[in-house]
């Protein structure tokens, strides 16, 4: 993506966009989707243990194709390709969706280049769910998920709903008080989720963790219930592109399109509050991909929601895939600061690159 | 957990609020449950002893039960102090996983890293091809890994005790476990004669004074909880436990600390640079009686609080360091701590 001359002013002001790709979204889709298949290779060929790419290749030609290869390969690696591998990297994949487009839709609604899918408080409040269920001493567990899923998910909409019933986002012209409900509550719930912490004890590391996240405990369980919601919300935050480009003029200028405001706000913010619900469900709280992933596509493509959008769920795919590979290769290294340390940087460089600005 | 005081939501904050509160209430309610949690933990006697056939059933530390169809080839342990119980009953040979943190005997080392500080290694797990693995319980082992262990088919056994009598259990458990009963049962005996001989010595000493055992001290100053494992032994090594007063609190105020006045303070923190002569020089800590007698001392934290068949060594040295002057055998030649003075300033 690096690749190329400084973009050039145009004529609208817009710029920095990397000229090979400024006028042909469909080849970036393209190399989007080169990345994220070798993501998937990568990600199901490479790991903690290592086993051989011929018995990768022949135990997933077997189980997947019904080829009648005889088994040559130990059983463990079949549990080891099939139970864990494949799960991971599709939950990576389905978080990395769901994370870029909830960042791409909070920035664009609120207006705000500092939005990511935790600025309304969903971070905060699937915290604190998740740490109050580690000191529930209920052992629930439904499906694949148990009760620090259920009440991560559950505290994450809640913390939406109370900002949005606070706030008034309602009526119109409120961006700024939603921005500041939302820090407010977000405060008040980081302040539950240290009184939590303190009162731990021996689950201070697993809230600890929880909050850096992780793939590790992805399981075909938890993907099958995961990503069917995602999928639902995301169909639903691309389906209203054209919505969000009319909210980047201001909610005024929107309603003057002729734009139903108040229930395409409702439409946007609460779908991508359910996939970040869903996603931080699944893997705890993964920061800076909701964050970066669109503001790195909109450098090269520009602000137009049309393309933004799908083209930062490809992306978000697979960098969250290959952030969580490398996450894994050492042994289990939280994800959370892989994506920090590998994308902050990346950030900075292209920001530096390409600072002759740009539009939200 | 009864120290969650909290004042009620305040009424009346206008209309459609009430579902915020309603939630916060749930939450509050929610957090103060687990007060009734530690009755659930404790460790269960394991009653069920098979006589010497397979398979076998077993229930562990939580209550789960497993079934071990025959003597285990391949062992994982998923804590030092399980990994020290396989090594004592003779049974190295069957480890073929450990921790990143094994560090006794010397050859536990080398094995393979199956859990890091961050959990458990699924794949090296599974790739090891173990039939038994023994992990930790009060979420030493998160519990998240040990459910995917087991939904993945692996025989997960947990362990955790919260007495120095559950420890002695917990090391016949695995020694049933691996099909070692007869190991098990002559360390277990070993272990209570030699907690019987410090228990006798200390008994001989008319006065058991109040032992301040400091877990750390960065930040905060950090006790033991009342009932805990650590004041358990500091009973058994005749002393008078200064404790948090809150089994869910792990801190202890100076404040505190100066009130109850220690007659001894046993550095359970030497091991990590914590010696006498800084600790005397704390604001307001020479006021303490420990402190004016010299009576600080450093402990081995490893063998004093490492739930394995080194418990009644660290038994003696906890007794030691209360009582020097009582009649126990030195324990094993441990780590030397605090080569820069013992010496209260």
């Amino acid at each position: 993506m690096s690749t190329g001359a400084v973009g050039s002013v145009t004529a609208t002001g817009r710029v920095g966009r990397l000229p090979a790709f400024a006028r042909r979204p469909l080849l970036l889709g393209a190399a989007g989707l080169v990345a994220l298949c070798a993501a998937l290779v990568a990600g199901v060929a490479l790991g903690n243990v290592s086993i051989a790419p011929g018995d990768t290749l022949a135990l997933l030609a077997h189980h997947l194709l019904g080829w009648p290869i005889t088994v040559s390969w130990p059983a463990s690696a079949e549990t080891i390709i099939l139970e864990l591998r494949v799960p991971r990297v599709l939950t990576a994949m389905g978080t990395g969706v769901a994370l870029a487009l909830a960042g791409a839709t909070f920035q664009g609604l609120l207006r705000n280049p500092l939005a990511d899918p935790y600025v309304l408080g969903t971070a905060s409040g699937a915290a604190l769910g998740a740490a109050v269920a580690m000191l529930v001493p209920i052992h629930l567990a439904l499906l694949g998920f148990g009760l620090m899923h259920l009440l991560a998910f559950g505290g994450a909409l809640v913390a939406v709903a109370i900002v949005y019933r606070l706030s008034r986002l309602g009526e119109l012209n409120s961006l700024t008080s939603v921005l500041l409900t939302g820090y407010a509550v977000g405060s008040l719930l980081a302040a539950g989720l240290a009184l939590t912490m303190y009162l731990s004890g021996s689950h201070l590391r697993q809230i600890f963790f929880y909050l850096l996240g992780s793939f590790s405990l992805s399981s075909w369980q938890q993907l099958v219930i995961g990503l069917p919601v995602i999928a639902v919300g995301s169909v639903v935050v691309i389906s209203r592109a054209r919505s969000l480009n009319a909210f980047l003029l201001g909610e005024e200028a929107a309603a003057h399109l002729g734009l139903n405001v108040r229930r395409e706000r409702l439409l946007l913010l609460g779908a991508a509050t359910l996939i970040t619900a869903a996603a931080v469900a699944m893997s705890g709280l993964i920061g800076f991909v909701g964050l970066v992933v669109p503001h790195l596509v909109r450098l090269v493509v520009g602000p137009n929601a049309r393309l933004l959008l799908p083209l930062s769920a490809l992306f978000g795919a697979s960098f969250l895939a290959f952030a969580d590979l490398v996450a894994r290769m050492p042994g289990e290294l939280p994800v959370g600061i892989v994506t920090a340390v590998v994308g902050a940087p990346f950030f900075l460089y292209l920001l530096r690159r390409y600072r002759a600005g740009y539009e939200l | 957990m009864d120290a969650l005081i909290l004042p009620a939501p305040k009424p009346a904050m206008g209309r459609g609020f009430s579902f915020a509160r309603l939630t916060l209430v749930l939450l509050l309610v929610m957090a103060a449950l687990p007060a009734c949690q530690a009755t659930v933990l404790a460790p269960q006697p394991t009653d069920q002893v098979p006589e010497g056939g397979w398979p076998r059933m077993l229930v562990d530390d939580e209550g789960t039960t497993i079934e071990i169809a025959q003597p285990p080839q391949r062992v994982i342990s998923l804590s030092p102090a399980n990994t020290e119980i396989v090594f004592a009953l003779g049974a190295g040979e069957l480890l073929v996983g450990g921790t990143d943190f094994d560090d006794y005997p010397a050859e536990a080392a080398a094995l393979p890293d199956v859990a890091t500080f961050t959990g458990v290694l699924l794949e090296q797990a599974l790739a090891l091809d173990p039939d038994l693995v023994l992990a930790a319980g009060n979420n030493f082992t998160p519990p998240g890994d040990i459910e995917r262990m087991r939904e993945l088919g692996l025989a997960v056994l947990v362990v955790y005790a919260e007495t120095v009598e559950g420890v002695l259990a917990d090391i016949g458990l695995i020694g049933q476990a691996i099909g070692a009963d007869e190991a098990a049962a002559e360390v277990v005996d070993e272990m209570r004669q030699r907690i019987a001989r410090v228990e006798a010595a200390t008994s001989a000493v008319p006065q058991r004074p109040r032992v301040f055992y400091q877990i750390g001290s960065e930040p905060e100053i950090y006790a033991p909880a009342p009932d805990s494992f650590i004041a358990d032994m500091v009973v058994l090594a005749g002393g008078e436990p200064i404790t948090t007063a809150d089994p869910a609190v792990f801190s202890i105020s100076v404040e505190q600390l100066v009130a109850q006045d220690p007659e001894v303070i046993v550095l359970g923190d030497a091991a990590y640079g914590v010696c006498p002569p800084a600790v005397g020089a704390r604001p307001g800590w020479s006021s303490m009686t420990a402190v004016r007698n010299g009576a600080v001392r450093p402990v081995d934290d490893t063998i004093v609080t490492r739930p394995g068949p080194r418990l009644a060594e660290g038994l003696a040295a906890l007794a030691l360091a209360i009582h020097p002057d009582a009649d126990i055998e030195p324990p094993m030649a441990g780590t030397s701590l605090c080569p820069e003075g013992l010496l209260v300033r």
